[in-house]
């Protein structure tokens, strides 16, 4: 699994763009890494992980697994050994110790901070009547599920990404792409993508918030999010 | 009969970009939504290790046959470390011998 953060991470480490890192090392429509036709990850070398220092959570957590509850209780499990990993298990130390051995908390705040998100947007789905409230007029069928630009709600129009890319190589959403998404806000806006980490990130989560609270004003809502609203 | 009230809408493309965002973040983050259960994590390595199994037939050391594992045994030998399976020789549904036990960790 990749998340878009994750995705810029990796990328900046191989000093590359999230598009082309999307398109060289993503499966599955951009959410997931890339394996070797015998199943290691592509970024694992005989020297180790090659993008080891912005290397994503699941890799972090490693041999442990997180589930969180809707109600937010964390639980962690072990995954059983693989018989080629060479890493040095032991049983001594705590969850808490590795977790922070292993720089996780700004992992799992973005994590957060992208469910919040995802629960706006199931939201929005749910409250949708699909029937009644998409806009037939606009035409349909399978040309409209290339996604739209990001930023605002309806209008963009998506980046001429690589088209000779499979299908499974092109990602679901223009947001996974972080890169991309900013150019485009940072043009409608008249600013310059920000180039640290932390602060793209921090701008593409405010970037998706604000694309929500348009189409929720579009639904004639108050924005879950009103102070960053911007009219669609 | 009054004029109803058009109706707020949003757009095919809107509706489309959303829930392809979503799909997007519940595969990548692994977020579940509403009453949706999470399925087993598969052991990865088993599957790979397994994906190929076949089963050949020699004639001293020429191949006269292979055939790749069926389905529904290759599932099972993919599920967990501890799986296994026998082989068992029948001749007009009469057992002639067992021919061994595949351990899904070897």
């Amino acid at each position: 699994m990749a998340g878009p953060h994750e995705v810029l991470g990796m990328s900046r480490v191989l000093g590359i763009g999230t598009t082309e890192f999307l398109a060289l090392y993503t499966d599955n429509g951009g959410t997931t890494l890339r394996s070797e036709a015998d199943g290691p990850c592509v970024f694992l070398t005989a020297s180790g992980c090659r993008v080891h220092p912005r290397r994503p959570l699941v890799c972090r957590l490693y041999p442990l697994g997180r589930m969180t509850d809707e109600t937010g209780v964390e639980r962690f499990g072990v995954f059983p050994a693989q018989p080629d990993c060479e890493a040095e298990a032991g049983h001594e130390g705590t969850v808490s110790s590795f977790l922070e051995s292993q720089g996780v908390a700004p992992y799992l705040e973005w994590s957060r901070r992208y469910g919040e998100l995802y629960r706006r947007m199931m939201g929005l789905l749910d409250r949708l009547d699909i029937q009644g409230k998409v806009d037939a007029g606009e035409g349909g069928g399978a040309a409209e599920a290339a996604p739209a630009g990001p930023g605002s709600a309806g209008s963009g129009q998506e980046p001429d990404r690589a088209s000779h890319r499979a299908p499974d190589r092109e990602p679901i959403s223009s947001w996974q792409d972080i890169d991309a998404s900013l150019a485009e806000y940072c043009a409608a806006e008249g600013s310059t993508p920000p180039r640290e980490i932390d602060e793209a990130i921090a701008l593409h989560l405010r970037a998706i918030e604000e694309w929500l609270d348009g189409l929720e004003l579009q639904l004639g809502e108050v924005p879950n999010n009103p102070e960053g609203a911007r009219e669609p | 009969m009054g004029k109803q009230e058009d109706p707020k809408t949003v757009s095919r493309r809107d509706i489309l970009k959303l829930a392809g965002t979503a799909a997007a973040f519940c595969t990548s983050f692994g977020f579940l939504h509403g009453s949706q259960v999470g399925g087993i994590v598969q052991d990865k390595h088993l599957q790979m290790k397994w994906a190929q199994a076949e089963i050949k037939w020699y004639k001293g050391s020429e191949l006269l046959y292979s055939a790749p594992f069926p389905v529904k045994v290759l599932k099972h030998l993919q599920s967990n470390e501890t799986a296994t399976v026998e082989i068992k020789l029948f001749r007009a549904g009469q057992l002639l011998r067992n021919l061994g036990t595949i351990e899904a960790k070897h």
